[in-house]
């Protein structure tokens, strides 16, 4: 009865292979845009300007108080289509669902990633940046220079357990037609009629992947424990 | 070793489960009987087949037609429950629903795994595209991008017409036709029924858009009956044969897809009397 | 179709779906889902919590391998999970409703089962040991001194624990449950011509309820500091 091999061979193991690598990419892509953008963030809640400390905390909690799956129809079903016509044929020719998916990821983790990145540099002593300043330079070099640096050591396991959530919420792209694993699990499903077999084949690839990223965090907590001042 | 353990138990558990489970079932007639209620499940999104009137926020239309004659016949009630494309099968399967009225093609494949009433619709999967396209055939389709619904006959069907294509597919009827009408796609791949009723709803943009002539498939579509279930399979097809003797069934097609309805069918193509299919 | 007549049409639709014509949906839906999912994670998380920091082995082990598995599965795996197998597995028929709320208090209890164990041992070990040397038993000691002041720590988290529910209810959209986003993207579908706005309106309603409630936690976080500073030693 249970037959995992009907699932993984043939036309089958493609599809969930390729959603498998699709997954894959979208969370590097996103990784890649979040990270700047979360900084950026994080920057703008702390600057010494009101008006732009507002600003960055309208952002980050507009965004997060939203659920992903809204911020994807949002992106796909509306915004893009706000685009001027040549902008907006061009990307339907092209692959729309991922890269609507790709902003609708970006803005949603970077959101997160914003309130860790904060909490990091908070946690560098107010003197050092009072130090940079003092010896005269701007609050963004300072930032660059001084704190980020201290601030990371203190923000990478809050920043791998967002990689690891991002990792997760891929799976929701699904419903604007992104055609990353979750998409492929049911579209094989509904081929195969054995959802037993393709769920548990596609659990164990989520799995697979957030049990390497559990493990990076616990390599790097074990490699740099949290200093005491 | 924890792990693997339980999820062989898990597994091996559920196998067993389902196996008594479907073989220990009483009669399902008796128990809607007992009950007092059919549970019918619908999709609730397609149009005029079973759709959400925005004005009454009830559940209407030509499916749901049907299954209130069948429970009116049981002599209980009807409840109505609204389901996801994919899920028809697998709901019906575990008895979360007595009955299937939600746009369900008759095909041999799901023959192994569901019964059938008698077919209460025909129609064919076909293709709306957009003009500015230039796709005038089916075979043009190849390597461009199509929309559609997902869990349905409609992806597996397209790309056996034309094999180059690539398919995107949405939770919903609406959905996919959104994302045609923004360009996502330039044909979306549905019943032609379901297809006529969208374009009709198009109003002026009509002349932007065309159904492509060919049909992709044809497709029965029947009510849904779990297997092995004799009884109830014999006194749907008797409500059904009871319609369509004393004319109420042509009345019923006319009333949401004749002249007066938003699709215009100026005759009905077939008769409610058989429960066979070709493939 | 104008902004104006979108919600005047609608609204109705939007708060509470199909009721009383039919199932309770839209806002109303969300709301007691959400809270109804936090009810009944709760105590499971507590038991899990608890077996995470047990001295015994062969307690500690399965859960945490289920805590971790359940923790690194997307939420929308484990809504189909519940949503195929639970039937089977439980003998019992289920409606998405059910389905949903079995999956949120599964997801929902790994997560607080974190939050309780970071209660737990955040409390100074002195506590426990006071209580043991006393003459509490293990299980006394957690009842009366333990759980009351970690619960008390876990109140802040707990709120926006509340508020993630609140946001996880939204993947009832894909098993068709017509929940509060479900709706919008059925009125979207209706309307047809103005997504942007739909979508929107649907955004600035999570907002005024998700934001709302994560200030209700900061609000609480903040008079925890003042209240439960630590004691002095000398006055």
């Amino acid at each position: 009865m249970f037959d995992v091999s009907l699932v993984l061979s043939g036309q089958f193991r493609g599809w969930l292979l390729s959603g498998f690598v699709t997954s894959l990419q979208l969370t590097g892509l996103t990784l890649v845009l979040a990270l700047p953008l979360a900084t950026a963030l994080a920057l703008l809640r702390l600057a010494p300007s009101g008006v732009l400390r507002w600003l960055g905390f309208g952002l980050v909690e507009g965004v997060r108080s939203v659920p992903l799956l809204v911020h994807l129809l949002f992106w796909y079903f509306g915004a893009a289509e706000l685009l001027p016509g040549p902008a907006r044929q061009w990307l339907y020719a092209h692959d729309a669902e991922a890269a609507c998916a790709v902003v609708a990821l970006t803005l949603y983790t970077a959101a997160f990633m914003s309130e860790d990145i904060r909490s990091g540099i908070r946690a560098v002593p107010a003197t050092q940046l009072e130090a940079g300043r003092a010896l005269g330079f701007g609050f963004l070099a300072t930032m660059r220079r001084v704190v980020l640096p201290q601030a990371l050591h203190i923000t990478v396991p809050p920043l791998i357990s967002q990689t690891l959530n991002l990792w997760k919420n891929t799976s929701v792209a699904t419903v604007i037609g992104t055609a990353e694993l979750m998409y492929q699990a049911q579209k094989v499903e509904t081929a195969s009629f054995r959802g037993f077999e393709t769920f548990v084949v596609a659990t164990v690839a989520y799995l697979a992947v957030s049990l390497v990223i559990t493990a990076l965090a616990a390599a790097y907590h074990h490699r740099y424990p949290p200093r005491t001042a | 070793m924890h792990i693997r353990a339980k999820a062989l138990a898990t597994s091996l558990i559920a196998a067993s489960l389902i196996t008594t489970t479907l073989a220990a079932r009483a009669d399902q007639l008796d128990d809607i009987k007992k009950k007092g209620e059919l549970v019918v499940g619908v999709l609730g999104t397609d149009e005029p087949n079973s759709f959400i009137d925005p004005k009454t926020r009830e559940i209407v239309g030509y499916e749901v037609d049907l299954a209130s004659a069948v429970a009116k016949k049981l002599g209980v009630k009807l409840t109505l429950k609204q389901l996801a494309v994919a899920a028809r099968i697998p709901e019906l399967q575990q008895g979360r629903v007595d009955l299937l009225a939600a746009s369900l093609t008759h095909n041999k494949e799901r023959e192994q795994v569901i019964d059938f009433s008698l077919t209460s619709f025909v129609t064919g999967q076909k293709v709306l595209v957009r003009k500015d396209s230039g796709i005038t055939q089916l075979s043009q389709l190849g390597g461009k991008k199509v929309v559609t619904i997902k869990g349905g006959t409609q992806e597996p069907n397209i790309r056996k017409a034309v094999p180059g294509v690539d398919v995107v597919t949405f939770e919903t009827g609406p959905q996919a036709f959104q994302a045609l009408q923004q360009g996502k796609g330039v044909g979306f791949v549905n019943d032609e029924v379901s297809l006529i009723d969208d374009y009709a709803k198009l109003g002026p943009q009509q002349k932007d858009y065309a159904i492509l002539p060919q049909n992709i498939s044809v497709e029965p579509l029947a009510l849904g009956i779990r297997k092995g279930e004799k009884t109830l399979k014999a006194a749907v097809d008797g409500t059904l044969r009871e319609l369509e003797k004393s004319g109420d069934a042509e009345k019923l097609f006319f009333k949401w897809y004749g002249p007066g309805s938003r699709l215009k069918f100026p005759s009905r193509s077939f008769k409610i009397e058989s429960d066979k299919v070709e493939s | 179709m104008s902004f104006a007549e979108l919600i005047d049409t609608y609204w109705l639709y939007f708060l509470v779906g199909q009721y009383p014509k039919g199932p309770l949906g839209g806002l109303a839906l969300t709301v007691l889902l959400g809270a109804l999912a936090l009810v009944l994670a709760f105590p499971l998380g507590v038991l899990f919590g608890l077996a995470r920091v047990a001295p015994q082995r062969w307690l500690r082990w399965p859960v945490t391998a289920l805590v971790y598995a359940v923790r690194g599965t997307p939420l929308l795996m484990v809504v189909f999970w519940a949503y195929f197998f639970l039937p089977s597995v439980t003998g019992h028929k289920t409606d998405q409703f059910s389905t949903m709320l079995a999956a949120l208090v599964v997801f929902d209890g790994a997560y607080i089962a974190e939050i309780v164990r970071a209660g737990i041992q955040g409390l100074p070990k002195g506590q426990m040991e006071c209580a043991r040397s006393l003459g509490f038993s293990y299980a006394a000691a957690m009842r009366t001194v333990i759980l009351p002041q970690a619960t008390r720590h876990m109140l802040p988290s707990l709120v926006n624990q509340f508020v993630s529910t609140l946001k996880e209810t939204s993947l009832g959209y894909i098993i068709g449950l017509s929940e509060v986003s479900f709706i919008a993207s059925q009125i979207n579908t209706q309307v047809l011509t103005r997504p942007t706005e739909v979508y929107l309106i649907l955004g600035g309603t999570y907002f005024v309820l998700c934001f709302g409630l994560s200030r209700l936690a900061y609000a609480v976080e903040a008079r925890q500091r003042r209240r439960l500073a630590p004691a002095k030693a000398f006055s």
